[in-house]
């Protein structure tokens, strides 16, 4: 409950402002526009966080990604001679140097290869995968079963297929399927799972929903070179989750990969973590540039209330001298004029956050970028804006405050 | 014999100018009396507006001491003085101080934003008889801009009784108003020193002066009583 005192200062404070409407207003406007500023840049920051979550959560936080890179028709140079590409024996090579520590799935795959059930046809992505590659993606099934160690061994034609594509293709399990012309049986329905986000990773994008699972060693599309079967990528599971521990491992990983391959840079590995930090850092400079803007159109908004908050107390100076021989304090002039500033620049605030999250949806809207309106900005605009009035309003009150109360009943 | 209410003891003044030491007012003393009309006269720079404001609280003097009730006012903090001023002081001057966003009952009970808080209700009942008292019942809710002198200066009066004080001091009360308004003041702070009130008035309008119950004139830099 707010004292008398205190509601009748914030009233007169309220009406000193009236007074001058445009005055107010204008002032109002410099502050505004530096909260407007504050909450596009903590809604794009927050946004961009999330976005940033969101990826890594995709790929898994421990969770290590390496690809084949280039693909080995590209490749036309000395390399070819000196390493094979990625091939089966890295994923069991992994798989043994990392033990209990995590799993390791290795796989080809096909883009847009034709499937076929009955008179439908869905383009879609065919992986060929080792058993211990669901492990690794932590990949369910809804219906049916996984690929397991006897369709590796048996060279079955069995397939998990995505759920996007089973509703597409209206099939359901032990139904076949054609992927371009060979016949396959869905023994699962995967569970809906989504995109893996690669954006800005270097890796290669992946809709779970829209894939034919099958076993590496039937896989009709996969390529192999002195028996060995070319991967497109190793999907490595770690079961530490310290990011040191993560980093290390990660390091050990690309120079076992790099010995192997005779140090032919024929892969990449893109570790999360460090995609995480990566984030982090070019978000905490996006923050500090556009906090610096910020910062400075308060600072400017500010400046803009304290020339006002002046020009104000010289003209009423004759009512400051009044309400002193009334009976005000320097304390109670101090306290009015401070609510003045702080009502000028709340007022800013208010509208600003306003504006601010109209501009944020505006931004996302044009640009496309994803912008997330926290309780901690919305919060700390208007509470930024209230500080920016007592700092530039302490000087202007102080002032008004220390008038002799015989000469401002005198002023002209 | 009346109490003293107020005194000032070889009371001075003075402003710096370079090295220079510039006298408003020298070595003064002055006792009030609760219920007396004590007018204060004397030609311009005498330093009657000086002494007004240094009984009032306005100022401080330079030397010399002022006690209400026997307490001395420099012993007193800011928002002490700012008490006295609120309780037991009311002040009026030439030109009528109004707020000019705020209507005649709001100017009314602009005393009552300071100081001990009381009741709303007896806030209203307070600006409404004093309205009634000074004949402006009606004009409760008009703003300053729609008044005459005369009107603005009888608000600033009912705003300088409206807490019902000992003192009042009237700087020139009547210098901006027709000879009837003057006499309407005048009559309505005679009145109150009837009910214990005291009144210090500052004014060189021999009219004026004749509703002292005791006059002070001031010379320049010296006075005579």
């Amino acid at each position: 409950m707010l004292s008398q005192p205190l509601l009748l200062d914030i009233n007169d404070a309220w009406k000193n402002l009236c007074r001058r409407p445009l005055r107010s207003l204008l002032s109002s406007l410099g502050i505004g526009i530096g909260v407007t500023a504050l909450i596009a840049m903590l809604s794009i920051s927050e946004g961009a966080k999330l976005v940033a979550f969101r990826k890594i959560s995709s790929m898994g936080i421990n969770t290590l990604r390496v690809e084949a890179l280039p693909s080995r028709s590209q490749r036309s140079d000395s390399s070819i001679n000196l390493s094979q590409g990625l091939n089966h024996e890295d994923g069991v090579q992994l798989e043994q140097w990392l033990g209990t520590r995590g799993k390791v799935g290795a796989y080809a795959r096909k883009d847009n290869v034709l499937v076929r059930a009955g008179n439908k046809t869905v383009a879609a992505t065919v992986l060929g995968v080792n058993a211990g590659w669901f492990g690794a993606e932590k990949l369910t099934v809804e219906q049916g079963r996984l690929i397991d160690d006897g369709d590796i061994a048996y060279r079955g034609n069995s397939c998990v297929i995505g759920s996007s594509l089973a509703s597409a293709l209206q099939i359901d399990i032990l139904s076949t399927i054609q992927l371009a012309h060979y016949p396959s049986t869905v023994v699962g329905l995967a569970a809906r799972r989504g995109r893996l986000l690669t954006e800005g990773t270097g890796l290669s994008a992946l809709d779970f929903d829209n894939t034919v699972i099958v076993p590496l060693s039937s896989m009709p599309f996969a390529k192999s070179i002195a028996g060995r079967v070319l991967l497109d990528g190793l999907v490595i599971s770690l079961e530490v989750t310290q990011e040191g521990a993560i980093l290390s491992i990660a390091e050990q990983i690309k120079q076992l990969l790099a010995r192997n391959h005779r140090n032919v840079d024929d892969f990449n590995i893109v570790v999360p973590v460090t995609l995480l930090r990566e984030a982090w850092e070019s978000q905490r400079v996006f923050s500090f540039i556009m906090g610096a803007i910020a910062g400075l159109s308060l600072l400017v908004g500010g400046i803009g209330v304290m020339n006002v908050m002046l020009a104000n107390i010289s003209e009423q100076t004759r009512e400051i001298g009044l309400r002193m021989a009334v009976g005000a304090s320097r304390a109670r002039i101090i306290s009015l004029y401070l609510w003045n500033s702080i009502l000028l620049t709340l007022s800013g605030g208010l509208w600003g956050t306003l504006a601010g999250v109209l501009l944020a949806l505006g931004i996302e809207n044009v640009a496309g970028w994803e912008v997330v309106f926290s309780t901690f900005s919305l919060i700390i605009a208007p509470l930024s804006a209230i500080l920016t009035g007592i700092i530039f309003g302490l000087h202007p009150a102080r002032r008004a405050a220390a008038l002799d109360p015989a000469l401002a009943l005198r002023d002209s | 014999m009346l109490t003293v209410l107020l005194e000032a003891q070889k009371v001075s003044r003075f402003f710096h100018s370079g090295k220079n030491r510039s006298f408003a007012l020298q070595e003064v003393s002055v006792a009030v009396r609760s219920g007396e009309f004590l007018v204060i006269t004397g030609p311009s720079g005498a330093g009657k507006s000086t002494l007004l404001n240094l009984l009032g609280g306005l100022d401080r003097p330079s030397q010399g001491d002022v006690r209400y009730n026997g307490r001395r006012l420099a012993a007193m903090n800011d928002s002490q003085v700012a008490m006295l001023r609120n309780i037991s002081f009311g002040f009026m001057f030439q030109t009528p101080h109004l707020l000019t966003d705020r209507t005649v009952a709001e100017n009314v009970s602009l005393p009552f934003h300071y100081g001990t808080p009381i009741a709303q209700n007896e806030i209203q009942d307070r600006c409404r008889e004093l309205l009634e008292y000074i004949g402006m019942a009606d004009m409760a809710g008009r703003f300053p801009d729609t008044l005459s002198g005369g009107e603005m200066q009888r608000v600033v009066f009912a705003r300088a009784l409206v807490r019902r004080p000992k003192v009042i001091f009237a700087d020139e009360p009547t210098g901006s108003l027709d000879a009837d308004n003057s006499e309407r003041i005048l009559v309505l702070l005679q009145e109150q020193t009837r009910q214990g009130c005291a009144v210090v008035m500052v004014s060189h309008d021999p009219e004026a002066v004749r509703y002292g119950s005791r006059v002070i004139r001031l010379e320049k830099n010296h006075s005579h009583t």
